[in-house]
């Protein structure tokens, strides 16, 4: 935020704030309306409930933390941040996968459907 | 000297310093938060026991969340007001914030309790029952005619030490009387034993023996009342306190006592054939109850999803395999409410937020593998809440305090330099929303998903 600020634009501001907030409610209480919504898989759920919380994160983020409008050095350090989370969350793509099997050199579970009849 | 920048921006950056610290600070904390969701999903992906889901109290979650984003629109008002300079306003609104902090904490703290004293029983056939220990888990053990110690000459971990870990345990009214290996009666206290302790030192050192023993032999048969942490080990004659002592009686009595809540059958291979519904604990009337809920839920899901499989909703397993009792005794076959028990128990009054009564078993020790209240010990879902909330709750009170400080000591410069104040109050707020923010995530993660 720059050093002078028109009370006119703060006292708009200030309405916006708080609509945000209403949102914030309400798509809390979507949030938990869906999570007991059955739908086809559970990961389903997992998914539409982190797609509605980073929504939220992101009106917090951009409206409340005035990530909206910004200086250059506040992003250029989040950048670090970011790429440090994306490592984070890939680490468990990588744990998942196990290189003798994916690259062929054993084929423990074929083996396993051959030896049961 | 003044701290360049505090109010006007630094010409390079655009920023006043205060800023570019809190998201310096900010960037970090984003870093652990990450760290610890990402642990998250390890822990979910490689759990081996259905993942809890709705198990923990979704209405006290929720006014948390509502709590939060009503302070964190406060907090950013109250900066706002500064900045038109209404001073009565941003004082309320800081107030407000303030005051919702403690009122998280004090939700936390309930649902903490809660957990703190709700207990899981695994019993050897995967059954979980899920309840109250009214008494906690105790040992009875009676008939003592013998205490056996060993007091080594050199320094080692455990030492005869019966004062504090043996005595205190002594059902109550027994005085500790005791005839000692030479015949003298005595009455056991600190003083005689550190005496008797002195002799049998004297005595192991003349016969080059490592450890010093002492025999006691009680007048009359005494009795004791342990809990399970407070042994090391013991069978049907023998008990061993945590000091290396040993009691020579009978085994008196090793049930427990749980006052059941819930029986979950979701590890059990024939789960009608549960453990639970054996005629010692629940029996035939709950096991007929555990059928007729499962087949209603059966026929519903058919219904509702025909083309679903039952055993991949996680949804299905939890609700037909997990039975909640909420009378002592089973509800009537067809319905499905709570029809409440003629005879029932004396009301238990317990914060779990289900009220209600529950029926009381009386579990053998050979047929329970493992039990725990619901806290980390229990599970890794149990571990990962209470890190992430634990965490996430010392946010909020850090927070809390640096705002409380602003709102009540920085009086004179919201006078003399409210745009100075106002900074700090950005940068408080600022921190103030991440702590929000994490919990938007924390609240689905932990609660509803």
């Amino acid at each position: 935020m720059s050093d002078h600020v028109d009370p006119a634009e703060l006292q708009k501001h200030v309405k916006k704030y708080i609509f945000i907030g209403l949102l914030l409610i309400f798509f809390t209480a979507v949030t938990v309306a869906l999570s007991y919504v059955e739908l086809p898989t559970h990961s389903l759920n997992i998914i539409v409930g982190m797609i509605v919380a980073t929504f939220k994160a992101a009106l917090v983020a951009l409206i409340f933390m005035h990530l909206n409008h910004e200086r250059p050095l506040i992003y250029k350090v989040l950048a670090f941040t970011a790429v440090f989370c994306f490592v984070l969350f890939v680490l468990f793509v990588m744990a998942n996968s196990d290189p003798l099997v994916d690259h062929g050199f054993e084929k423990p579970l074929q083996s396993i459907e051959q030896a049961t009849p | 000297m003044d701290i360049p920048y505090t109010v006007h921006a630094r010409p390079d950056t655009g920023l006043y310093n205060a800023k570019v610290g809190i998201w310096l600070f900010l960037a970090s904390e984003v870093m652990l938060f990450g760290g610890l969701f990402s642990s998250y999903i390890f822990l979910r992906v490689g759990a081996d026991y259905p993942w809890p889901v709705h198990e923990l109290n979704v209405t006290l979650g929720c006014i948390n969340t509502v709590v939060l984003i009503a302070s964190s629109v406060s907090v950013v008002w109250a900066w706002a007001a500064l900045k038109m300079r209404q001073f009565g306003l941003y004082k309320g609104l800081m107030l407000f914030t303030v005051l919702c902090a403690v009122t998280f904490m004090v939700n936390k703290t309930f649902e903490y309790k809660a957990k703190f004293e709700h207990y899981a029983v695994k019993l050897t056939d995967g059954t979980i029952l899920t309840g109250h220990l009214p008494h906690g888990y105790q040992i009875k053990f009676g008939e003592v005619n013998q205490l056996a110690m060993s007091i080594p000459l050199k320094t080692a971990a455990v030492g005869a030490d019966p004062i504090n870990y043996v005595l205190n345990h002594l059902d109550a009214g027994a005085t500790p009387r005791f005839k000692t290996e030479d015949g003298k009666e005595i009455t056991l206290d600190a003083a005689t034993f550190a005496e008797l302790k002195s002799a049998a030192i004297e005595k192991a050192k003349v016969a080059k023996q490592n450890t010093a023993g002492l025999k006691l032999t009680a007048v009359s048969p005494l009795s004791f009342t342990v809990g399970e942490s407070d042994v090391f080990a013991y069978d049907a004659s023998t008990m061993t306190f945590r000091d290396g002592t040993v009691a020579y009686g009978k085994l008196a009595d090793d049930k427990m006592t749980i006052e059941v809540d819930g029986v979950d059958t979701r590890g059990v291979a024939v789960k009608e054939k549960s453990l639970a519904f054996d005629h010692r604990y629940l029996g035939e009337a709950w096991q007929k109850a555990f059928v007729a809920n499962r087949d209603h839920l059966t026929v519903e899901f058919d219904k509702n999803y025909p083309t679903r499989d039952k055993t991949k909703s996680a949804t299905f397993q939890k609700e037909a395999y997990f039975l909640h009792l909420e009378s002592t005794t089973p509800p009537a076959a067809e319905g499905h409410g709570n029809g409440h028990g003629a005879e029932a128990h004396a009301p238990a009054a317990h914060g779990d937020g289900h009220g209600g009564h529950h029926p009381t078993v009386v579990l053998e020790k050979k047929d329970i593998t493992f039990f725990s209240n619901f806290t980390p010990k229990l599970n890794t879902y149990y571990a990962i809440y209470f890190t992430l909330t634990g965490l996430h709750g010392l946010h909020v009170v850090a927070g809390a305090l640096v705002l409380a400080y602003f709102l009540f000591f920085n009086g004179k410069m919201m006078r003399e330099d409210p745009e100075h104040l106002a900074n700090r109050v950005e940068v408080g707020g600022l921190f103030w929303h991440f702590v929000d923010l994490v919990w938007i995530f924390l609240f689905p993660l932990l609660y509803l998903l």
